[in-house]
C-alpha cells in the first residue's frame, strides 16, 4: 500500500518500523515534521520520545540510549548538526551504534532554510574531533529514504558506529507516494557491550578516555581496521545510462534527481551523457568512477554547494580524467533545464577540444 | 472575477508548485516570511482568477482554498 507522505514523516515511520525505540530531537526547519511525527508515533509504538532542551542534549541522550542497547535516533539540520558533532565523536570513540539525520539547509552560520548540500565535508570527514569516520547515506527520493533508514540502523549495529543520513531541505519537505511494505522487523545483533547492570557477570565499561597513549593508539588502529572493512563491504551507488556515456555526471541526493531530468533532455538531443550517483558518500564509490575514466569518459560534478564532493571525485580519479564542475550554493534550487544548458555547453566545448 | 483563492500562510512552504501551474500566472512568491521561515505564495495584485482550482490540486500541503463567485 502506498501513502502520500512528506520525506520527514516517511523517515519517521520507517525508523519506527525498523525498530527505533528512542528518538530525541530539538526542532529546526526543515526537519520539524520528523520531530512532530515522532512525538506522536514513537510513544504509540511503546518507545521513548523526548524533545530535548538543545541539540547537544539530544545527541547525548542518543549516546545514553545506545549504551543501554536501544535503537536510537536523532535528527537536525545544518546548524544543529554542528552542535551534535561532539556527541558523534564520542559515539564513534565508544563504538556505539546510532543514526543521525541531517536535513541540510543553506549555510554557513544561520544560513537559510532552503535545500543545500553544503554539509558534505562535515558528514564525510567525521565532522567532530579525532580520527574517526561515519557511514554517510544519501537518499535521492522519499521512497529511497524509507529504504535507507532500516539499512542505516543495521549498518550502525553491524559496525557499532554512528551512521549519518544526509538529506536536504527538499527531501524532507517534498511529498511523494511511499510504501513501507519491504521493511522487515529488525535483526538481532549481539549486544555484549551494553550496560544493563552487572548482576551475575563481570562489570563492563564504555569509555573514550584513554590516557595511556599506547592504548589510545591501539584503539585508533582498531577503529581504522573497522573503517577499512566498511570501505571494502559497504560501498553503494546507482548508475543511469552509464554504458555508452562520454560525459558522466556525478551527483548525489536531490542533486542527482535534478541531474536525471537534465540527462533525459540531453539524451533526446543525442548527447551521450550518463550518471553515477553515490548512495554512500563515505565510503565513496571510487572504483566505479575510476572504471568510467578508463573507458575515456569525462566527468561533470554537480552539487548544491560551491564544490565539496568534487574533491572526492578528484581523489578517486588520481589525476586521470577531466572534471567539469557546476555548483549552486546558498539554498538555490537549480532546474533540470538550467542544468541541461550547462552540461550541453561543457559537452560541446570538450568535444571541440578533442578534434 | 470568476474566482478567488485563500492561502493558509502557516501551511505554505514556498514550494512554488501553484505558481508553476496557475494557467493565468496570477500567483507569486511574496517577500513575507511565515512562522516557519518560508517565503509564502500570494495572489498577485491585479491577477485574474478563473476559479479553476489547479493551484489547490497541486498544493502538496493542502494550503489553498478556492472560491467560485
Amino acid at each position: 500500500m502506498k501513502r502520500l507522505m512528506s520525506g520527514n514523516a516517511a523517515l519517521g515511520e520507517a525508523a519506527v518500523l525498523a525498530g527505533c525505540t528512542c528518538y530525541f530531537g530539538y526542532p529546526i526547519t526543515p526537519q520539524n515534521e520528523l520531530t512532530e511525527y515522532m512525538a506522536k508515533r514513537v510513544p504509540e509504538a511503546g518507545g521513548v520520545f523526548i524533545q530535548s532542551e538543545s541539540e547537544i542534549a539530544a545527541i547525548n541522550m542518543v549516546l545514553g540510549a545506545s549504551v543501554a542497547g536501544a535503537r536510537a535516533m536523532t535528527s537536525s539540520s545544518s546548524p544543529g548538526m554542528s552542535l551534535k558533532q561532539e556527541g558523534i565523536s564520542y559515539l564513534a570513540a565508544d563504538e556505539l551504534p546510532a543514526v543521525v539525520v541531517d536535513m541540510v539547509r543553506g549555510g554557513p552560520g544561520m544560513g537559510n532554510i532552503s535545500p543545500a548540500q553544503s554539509d558534505y565535508f562535515q558528514a564525510t570527514r567525521g565532522g567532530g574531533h579525532g580520527d574517526y569516520k561515519t557511514i554517510v547515506l544519501a537518499p535521492g527520493s522519499v521512497q529511497e529514504l524509507t529504504e535507507i533508514v532500516p539499512l542505516a540502523f543495521d549498518l550502525a549495529d553491524k559496525y557499532r558506529n554512528p551512521v549519518i543520513i544526509l538529506g536536504d531541505g527538499m527531501l524532507g519537505q517534498m511529498m511523494e507516494p511511499v510504501s513501507f511494505d519491504n521493511i522487515k522487523p529488525p535483526k538481532e545483533y549481539p549486544k555484549d557491550y551494553i550496560l544493563t547492570g552487572a548482576k551475575g557477570r563481570p562489570s563492563r565499561m564504555v569509555r573514550s578516555l584513554l590516557f595511556d597513549t599506547k592504548e589510545e593508539e591501539e584503539h585508533n588502529w582498531k577503529l581504522f581496521r573497522k573503517y577499512q572493512r566498511m570501505e571494502q563491504n559497504e560501498v553503494r551507488y546507482d548508475t543511469f545510462l552509464l554504458d555508452d556515456a562520454e560525459m558522466v555526471v556525478i551527483a548525489y541526493g536531490i542533486g542527482a534527481r535534478i541531474a536525471k531530468g537534465a540527462i533525459k533532455r540531453l539524451r533526446q538531443e543525442n548527447l551521450k551523457v550518463g550518471m553515477i550517483r553515490p548512495i554512500t558518500l563515505w565510503p565513496f564509490p571510487a572504483k566505479i568512477i575510476k572504471e568510467a575514466a578508463q573507458n575515456g569518459a569525462e566527468f561533470f560534478v554537480f552539487e548544491m554547494s560551491a564544490g565539496q564532493m568534487v574533491e572526492d571525485v578528484k581523489l578517486a580519479l588520481e589525476g586521470k580524467g577531466h572534471i567539469h564542475f557546476y555548483g549552486r550554493p546558498g539554498g538555490v534550487i537549480p532546474t533540470p533545464i538550467e542544468l541541461f544548458r550547462v552540461i550541453s555547453r561543457h559537452y560541446y566545448q570538450s568535444r571541440r577540444g578533442k578534434k | 472575477m470568476k474566482g478567488s483563492i485563500r492561502i493558509d500562510q502557516e501551511r505554505c512552504k514556498g514550494c512554488a508548485l501553484c505558481i508553476e501551474f496557475c494557467p493565468k500566472k496570477a500567483i507569486s512568491l511574496s517577500g513575507t516570511l511565515n512562522l516557519k521561515g518560508y517565503f509564502i505564495a500570494s495572489f498577485k495584485d491585479g491577477g485574474e482568477c478563473t476559479g479553476c482550482a489547479t493551484c489547490a490540486v497541486m498544493c502538496p500541503e493542502v494550503a489553498i482554498e478556492v472560491f467560485k463567485n
